[in-house]
């Protein structure tokens, strides 16, 4: 298989709704692993994912996933799985019946099927509800059973929009715990979610998308590192925090120092991370400060929607 | 085009995974079937298929059947078909089974499960529209070969003769003839229309309109109408009387063949056309 | 101890009466109605049976030009029978409008869930009716009777006879049979609108609503050999009762025509019964899923 064969390609994808923009020129080689989509409402994320899948179809470019056109339908959805954010499924359905009817339409065999939705209702921890309607469901409840339908078939691409909405924390944890477990099996992940801190602990990569464009692509700490107008923050636990942030002042390399409430560490923020480092490590050498731990403290994907997209738009 | 290129495109259509499609689509109408027939919103379609066999139970139960009133019967039955199931009954019945069936799930925002589903859109839209064909026809045509064994049971041996060894099964079989036509007819416009438009009511009623004013067209127009042709095939030709007049479709004459063949090419028409719009679709419920 | 300013202060200023908030109800349906290209279409579109009737009475009433027009054939008489198609044409265009804009009225409201947020507004659900069935009687007036009044007043001015006074009935007649038929379709409309969640089912179950009925009441008039089931049909009943007001010949046979008293027991009835169903419905609670 080849490298392109291997990821879901979106070439110079634009999407128009009449006159109003969805996205514009997206260009994106998503590999294996958690990526996460991320931008205010109405950035054009569930479009993104929507064209993805094939629900939409763009104004001009070509989207592909593994090679396949969303539009060859046989072979596209045995590849993918796609949780969407519409909170509605057919009327008068048992979570049970709305995965067997899912999973006997990929040809599989009826004994084949049960086991397979089986497995999606436990793997979201669903089992006991399984045989109530849906109807019945709470909200959390709902996003599992679209959750375990988009799982059920064992994708190799599983694209979910806001897939922590209407969970409590253990829910969270549980669903996080198994995107991070899938992403580990070599399946890719495309999350949109505004519950940044937590999607953040699995994510490999982050898409920034605002107004219809994508402001920035890749691993968190690259595109962290690329947003060179905004000093980075680091947070240096050591003995003598105060004498610390004077020597990094004295050399001109921090533009800004808080110390932790705590009193027992110092937030550095500095325009020259390499030189940053390297004094940094001139200090720990010269033994007047004992420094236990360093640590990026706006290397994460709040950090960088608040400086790339600002904080007026809301991210969702 | 060369035997070479014919040979490749029949090889190309023979490795088309004609049985995962087949499986597919028993198991769609399987669930669209479900859907139809089994739900407390069928309860309608039910009724207005099944009103005209409650009335002729009533009628058998109630009143007395001299030999003498068969042909009137016979002629009521004949208006039942003509003026009530192809007007009315089916036409109002497939109105709701086959706009149900793309716009209704679009309406209730559960169209895109399927959809992400590999199952390619062609496949989708015909099974829908053979789900929707057979709910239709298994009510329809079950109410019409009630209500005819009601009425003529109710004639005794009269009412056998005239069944057994008289006109009446070529009669029943031009109703259930007419009925499929007419819900294969109707089915395939409606489904069409569902897609077309977002809200299919208005052009669904000038649909209605246009079979109702069809007789005082040019012979060309009266073509593109369903009635027109299922009149055609009727056994007994019932005049239209009072506001039933106004129901009343008088076309050319056209031999019957002629007419199941125009209904059928009208159908296949609109089902590719569907097809094609289907390919097209795109799931944007905020619009609804 | 803390220090609250408690400088928060209800609204205490002048209120309108309560009789009036009905108004913003039916201002705002009219608004939705009329915020339809559909609605405007169908309006003009039954205007134009109107304007022919309108041809008509000059024609009737202008001996040249009819020499001109009809070249002498035929008769035209503006009389109670000419009325009476006046009233059944702009009476069926009526059935169109409502099936049209009754739904939008109703449906979006109910479908959107915001049935709640109005209800909790100081107007009570009858209020609340009551302005959707002001704006949906006031645009199908705007379709029957106003038309049908302008129409007598051009043949009373037209007519070089002293017409209208000799022709009162017709006119108390017209009015009579469109303003019980609009309140009715618009009972119907609200109710069946109210009833059905999807605005696009809603506008098939009005036609349906009266469609269906006449048919079945046809199967059991022909069936049973009995009249009563003309009580099921709507057009055959309407025409009937539109034919005494109007002083209008019956079409019907004798044995098959309706007694008056049987035709308005049965719109009472059907309305007493759209009422229980707006009664049932338009409530301030959740929408169930499912």
């Amino acid at each position: 298989m080849t490298a392109m064969n291997d990821r879901i390609v979106f070439e110079d994808v634009s999407k128009f709704y009449g006159e109003v923009l969805g996205v514009n020129r997206v260009s994106l080689s998503i590999p294996s692993g958690v990526t996460t989509l991320v931008g205010p409402n109405g950035s054009g994320k569930t479009t993104l994912m929507n064209l993805m899948t094939g629900l939409v179809q763009p104004s001009s470019g070509q989207i592909s996933v593994f090679g396949l056109p969303p539009g060859d339908a046989d072979r596209f959805f045995r590849q993918v799985g796609y949780s969407t954010q519409f909170d509605s499924f057919p009327r008068r359905l048992t979570g049970w019946e709305f995965l067997l009817d899912s999973l006997l339409l990929h040809g599989m065999s009826e004994g084949e099927a049960f086991r397979l939705a089986g497995e999606a209702l436990e793997r979201v921890r669903l089992g006991d509800a399984g045989s109530r309607r849906i109807e019945t469901y709470s909200k959390g409840m709902r996003q599992k059973i679209r959750l375990a339908q988009a799982i059920a078939h064992h994708p190799r691409v599983l694209v979910l929009d806001e897939p922590l909405n209407g969970l409590d924390p253990m829910a969270r944890a549980e669903s996080l715990a198994l995107f991070q477990e899938l992403s580990r099996q070599g399946m890719h992940l495309v999350i949109s979610s505004h519950i940044l801190d937590e999607v953040d602990r699995i994510s490999d990569r982050v898409i920034l998308i605002t107004g219809g464009y994508i402001v920035a692509e890749g691993a968190i700490h690259q595109v962290r590192r690329e947003v060179r107008d905004k000093p980075m923050q680091v947070l240096i636990r050591c003995d003598k925090p105060e004498l610390l942030a004077s020597r990094m002042f004295s050399a001109n390399h921090c533009a800004e120092a808080r110390l932790h409430v705590d009193g027992k560490g110092v937030f550095l923020r500095t325009g020259d991370i390499d030189e940053f480092y390297r004094l940094l490590n001139e200090i720990a050498v010269e033994g007047l400060v004992k420094i236990d731990t360093v640590a990026p403290a706006d290397d994460d994907t709040h950090a960088i929607y608040q400086y790339l997209i600002g904080s007026e738009g809301i991210p969702s | 085009m060369n035997t070479e290129a014919v040979s490749a495109r029949v090889k190309s259509i023979l490795v088309q995974p004609w049985g995962f499609w087949w499986l597919q689509m028993r198991r769609l109408v399987r669930i669209e079937l479900r859907r139809n027939l089994f739900s407390r919103k069928a309860a309608w379609i039910y009724f207005l298929a099944f009103i005209p066999t409650a009335v002729i139970l009533i009628h058998v139960l109630h009143d007395t059947h001299p030999a003498s009133g068969l042909s009137l019967d016979t002629n009521v039955l004949a208006g039942i078909v003509q003026f009530y199931y192809i007007r009315l009954g089916v036409f109002f019945g497939c109105l709701g089974i086959f706009s149900r069936l793309v716009r209704g799930e679009m309406i209730e925002r559960s169209l895109h499960f399927y959809l992400l589903s590999p199952v390619r859109r062609e496949i989708l839209l015909l099974a829908k529209f053979a789900a929707g064909s057979i709910s239709a026809l298994l009510l329809f045509g079950s109410a019409v070969i009630a209500a005819f064994a009601f009425l003529y049971a109710a004639y005794g041996t009269a009412g056998l003769d005239y069944v057994f060894h008289g006109p009446g099964l070529g009669q029943l079989g031009a109703y259930l003839l007419i009925v499929t036509l007419g819900c294969l007819g109707y089915g395939a416009v409606f489904l069409l229309l569902s897609m077309m438009f977002r809200n299919p009511m208005p052009a669904a009623m000038l649909v209605m309109g246009w079979e109702a004013i069809n007789p005082v067209l040019p012979s060309l127009l009266q073509k593109i109408s369903v009635a027109s042709y299922l009149r055609h095939l009727m056994p007994i030709t019932v005049p239209g009387e009072g506001v039933f007049a106004l129901l009343t479709v008088e076309t050319e004459p056209v031999a019957g063949w002629v007419a199941c063949l125009g209904l059928l090419t009208l159908i296949v028409i609109v089902l590719a056309y569907s097809c094609f719009r289907i390919r097209r679709l795109e799931i944007r419920y905020t619009t609804e | 101890m803390s220090v609250y300013r408690h400088e928060y202060r209800a609204y205490t200023g002048k209120l309108t009466p309560l009789w009036t908030r009905v108004r913003v109800v039916a201002r705002y349906a009219l608004g939705e109605a009329w915020s339809s290209r559909i609605t405007v279409g169908l309006f003009t579109f039954s205007m134009l049976p109107v304007v022919v009737y309108l041809i008509g009475i000059f024609l009737a009433n202008n001996a040249l030009a009819r020499v001109l027009v009809m070249q002498g054939n035929g008769v035209l008489e503006v009389n109670s029978g000419y009325f009476l198609r006046v009233l059944s044409t702009q009476c069926w265009f009526a059935v169109v409008m409502t099936a049209w804009i009754a739904p939008r009225l109703v449906s979006f409201d109910l479908a959107d869930n915001a049935l709640p947020i109005l209800l909790s507004h100081p107007i009570s659900r009858f209020r609340f009716v009551l302005g959707k069935f002001i704006a949906l009687f006031l645009c199908l007036s705007l379709v029957t009777w106003v038309p049908g009044l302008l129409l007598f007043a051009y043949q009373g001015y037209s007519c070089s006879k002293p017409w209208m006074g000799a022709n009162l009935r017709i006119v108390t007649g017209l009015l009579l049979g469109a303003l019980l038929w609009i309140g009715f379709l618009s009972m119907l409309g609200l109710a069946l609108s109210s009833w059905v969640k999807w605005r696009t089912v809603a506008i098939g179950v009005i036609f349906a609503a009266v469609f269906v009925p006449a048919g079945v009441g046809g199967i059991i008039t022909a069936i049973l050999r009995t009249r009563w089931g003309y009580l099921l049909n709507l057009p055959v009943m309407m025409t009937q009762l539109w034919q005494r007001f109007l002083g209008a010949p019956p079409t019907m046979r004798d044995d098959m025509r309706l007694p008056t008293s049987a035709i308005a027991l049965v719109l009472a009835t059907v309305c007493l019964i759209c009422v229980a169903m707006l009664n049932a419905r338009i409530r301030a609670r959740e929408v169930v899923r499912g």
